[in-house]
């Protein structure tokens, strides 16, 4: 009997610990095993996550009934896109005490101007990455889009440059180079940069959203259009690995597109109590310092600097200075027509 | 009585888990897509053929199905010419080494899919043959290549070893015995065989994304995409019921030819 009662203690003690738990679907490798691991630590919780590696992932997945999650990291279209359809908490900033460590340059951006519900985290570009020392040789320059659009450049790269295998990033990129705005809606234009992208194309090795990466720092491909974190760690397995050249990247002078993640809670959530919790957490200045020394991403959290490896604080393709702002712009979702037309063009440069 | 108990269970799994999806399906292709992805909240105006014009006004939908049906085609032919001779000589084998044979061919089945895709992949790159074409081909008869064996040895396995002694005691040499009468009396296993792999084939996305290159976009991918990527549920549902359409087709066309050969 005694053994029962003890047993049924220990069973319940567990329930008590598998209640404390934050579901939170994230980023792959978003949020470093050592932060997890520390935050679990802190809260005397559990946290389990799910991963995506495309916004419109995360939001079809919601769409189509996935709910359970508390806490979420969408970039700022997105977040426009989860506000409008009422699927977020607002965020009690009440019980947000180190809200105030954020850049200012980073609160009240366009898709939630009095931050009701989002929190922003992190930041990436996408940008060129490059094998530095082979574009030497070729004496290919390294600081605009033509590298990816114009045959003559390409010609001495061909079979060797891989491009992100996402619509909106990749025609953005046309748009730029042609001197359009990423937001720009004009059929006419996106069908220029349709034309640029298929006119380049036969140079390109593969579309790739992740395999770059690896290819990169392995000396495979020479040049690819990707994210600013994704580079830096190309840079560094490059580095770690002892290779012959050096991985390096930079914004192209024609803009780019910068993406700000942020932390927002989803209405579904069950427990709102550990998600302000740990967004407080990440906003400690020592803890939000890691998704950029341990990821390569830039940082909206001003407490975060003083704590972020100085190589990493002065890379401005990583921390884009005030000089380089102007250049970039953030994606802003399509209407569902646009979407159409979009895809029908994006189908068009896969097929032909 | 008894005939009913038995039927209605699976007749009730079709409605619930076939028919009733495949007519929200055939819904959702005459609305409007919504503005976060999903439908259009229903109004007059939100219904209408406008995905069906708009893949009807292009001719690239329909060459990418059309190049959908070519790879399921031939993966067909590629599975049916390696399996034929492999299911013969298990069929021919003595019975004990037969299961052993079977149990080998479904073997691959306990790994998952997606872990021997990424095998290929791995394979498939030192040969420089990783993201083209021929990668997607190798890869779709590689996982269709069971099913087709499956049927055919069941259906080799019953022919009557009595036949083809018969057949050599009047003269015909192995050509003739081969031709005149496992082949014919085979057809049936060929053809189940055949829709077996033909008919996933088609719908397949994993393997063209995995191992396909910058133009290996085949129909289930846009598909996918649809519904995944681009929120756009009444175009991913038009072109999905274009492909059961276009399958149902392949599959009377297929049944027709059958009885009039089979008979």
């Amino acid at each position: 009997m005694k053994r029962l009662l003890a047993l049924l203690l220990l069973a319940a003690a567990m329930f008590a610990r598998a209640e404390d738990v934050l579901y939170l679907y994230n980023w792959n490798n978003y949020i470093s095993e050592q932060t997890a691991a520390r935050f679990e630590r802190w809260c005397g919780c559990t946290l389990k996550q799910d991963y995506y590696s495309d916004n419109e992932e995360m939001l079809a997945k919601l769409e189509a009934g996935a709910a359970g999650y508390d806490v979420l990291v969408p970039t700022g279209n997105a977040v426009q896109t989860l506000i409008r359809k009422d699927e977020l908490r607002p965020i009690d900033k009440e019980r947000l005490p180190h809200f105030s460590n954020l850049n200012p340059a980073f609160v009240g951006a366009w898709y939630d101007p009095e931050n009701r519900y989002a929190v922003p985290y992190a930041s990436t570009v996408t940008l060129l990455g490059y094998n530095a020392t082979r574009l030497e040789e070729l004496g290919l320059p390294t600081d605009t889009w033509a590298l990816i659009f114009e045959p003559r450049y390409l010609a001495k790269l061909k079979g060797r440059v891989t491009v992100l295998n996402s619509h909106r990033e990749l025609i953005g990129a046309a748009l730029r180079y042609l001197g359009f705005s990423i937001q720009d809606t004009d059929p006419a234009h996106w069908r220029q940069a349709r034309d640029l992208i298929l006119r380049a194309k036969p140079y390109w090795a593969a579309f790739s959203n992740s395999t770059y990466i690896k290819e990169l720092a392995i000396g495979n491909i020479w040049v690819a259009h990707g994210y600013s974190s994704d580079m830096f760690r190309a840079r560094e397995d490059a580095k770690a690995a002892q290779r012959p050249f050096r991985i390096a990247f930079s914004i192209p002078n024609e803009g780019a597109v910068l993406a700000v993640d942020n932390f927002v809670i989803h209405k579904s959530s069950r427990r709102p109590d550990l998600a302000h919790r740990f967004i407080d957490f990440m906003l400690n200045g020592e803890n939000a310092a890691d998704v950029s020394n341990l990821i390569g991403a830039g940082n909206p959290n001003a407490a975060a600097v003083p704590y972020i490896r100085p190589e990493i604080a002065g890379e401005h393709a990583i921390f884009p200075t005030s000089a380089d702002m102007p250049r970039l712009e953030m994606l802003r979702d399509l209407e569902p027509r646009q979407r159409r037309l979009m895809s029908r063009l994006w189908t068009e440069i896969k097929v032909k | 009585m008894t005939r009913w108990l038995v039927t209605l269970p699976p007749a009730l799994f079709l409605v619930v888990f076939f028919l009733i999806p495949a007519l929200i399906m055939a819904v959702a292709s005459f609305r409007e897509p919504g503005e976060f992805g999903g439908l259009a909240p229903l109004s007059r105006e939100s219904l209408g053929l406008d995905a069906y014009r708009f893949i009807g006004d292009d001719i690239i939908y329909a060459w990418i199905l059309a190049k959908s049906f070519l790879v399921a085609a031939l993966t067909t032919v590629i599975c049916l010419l390696l399996a034929y001779p492999l299911a013969l000589l298990i069929a021919r084998s003595p019975k004990r080494q037969r299961d052993l044979f079977v149990l080998l061919v479904i073997l691959p089945f306990a790994s998952n899919f997606l872990i021997r895709i990424y095998a290929w992949m791995m394979i498939l790159g030192p040969l420089d043959l990783l993201y083209s074409p021929t990668a997607v081909i190798i890869g779709m008869v590689y996982v269709h290549l069971p099913f087709m064996i499956l049927p055919l040895y069941t259906n080799l396995e019953k022919h009557d070893p009595t036949l083809l002694e018969a057949a050599q005691d009047l003269g015909a040499g192995a050509w003739t015995r081969f031709w005149r009468v496992t082949w014919p009396l085979s057809l049936p296993g060929v053809l189940s065989g055949s829709a077996l792999v033909f008919i996933p084939v088609l719908g397949m996305f994993a393997v063209p994304e995995l191992l396909g290159g910058t133009g290996d976009l085949l129909i289930g991918n846009l598909i996918k995409e649809q519904f995944l990527d681009n929120r756009d549920w009444p175009l991913g549902a038009t072109l999905s019921l274009a492909l059961t359409a276009a399958v149902l087709g392949v599959s009377a066309l297929t049944a027709m030819y059958s009885r009039r050969t089979l008979r």
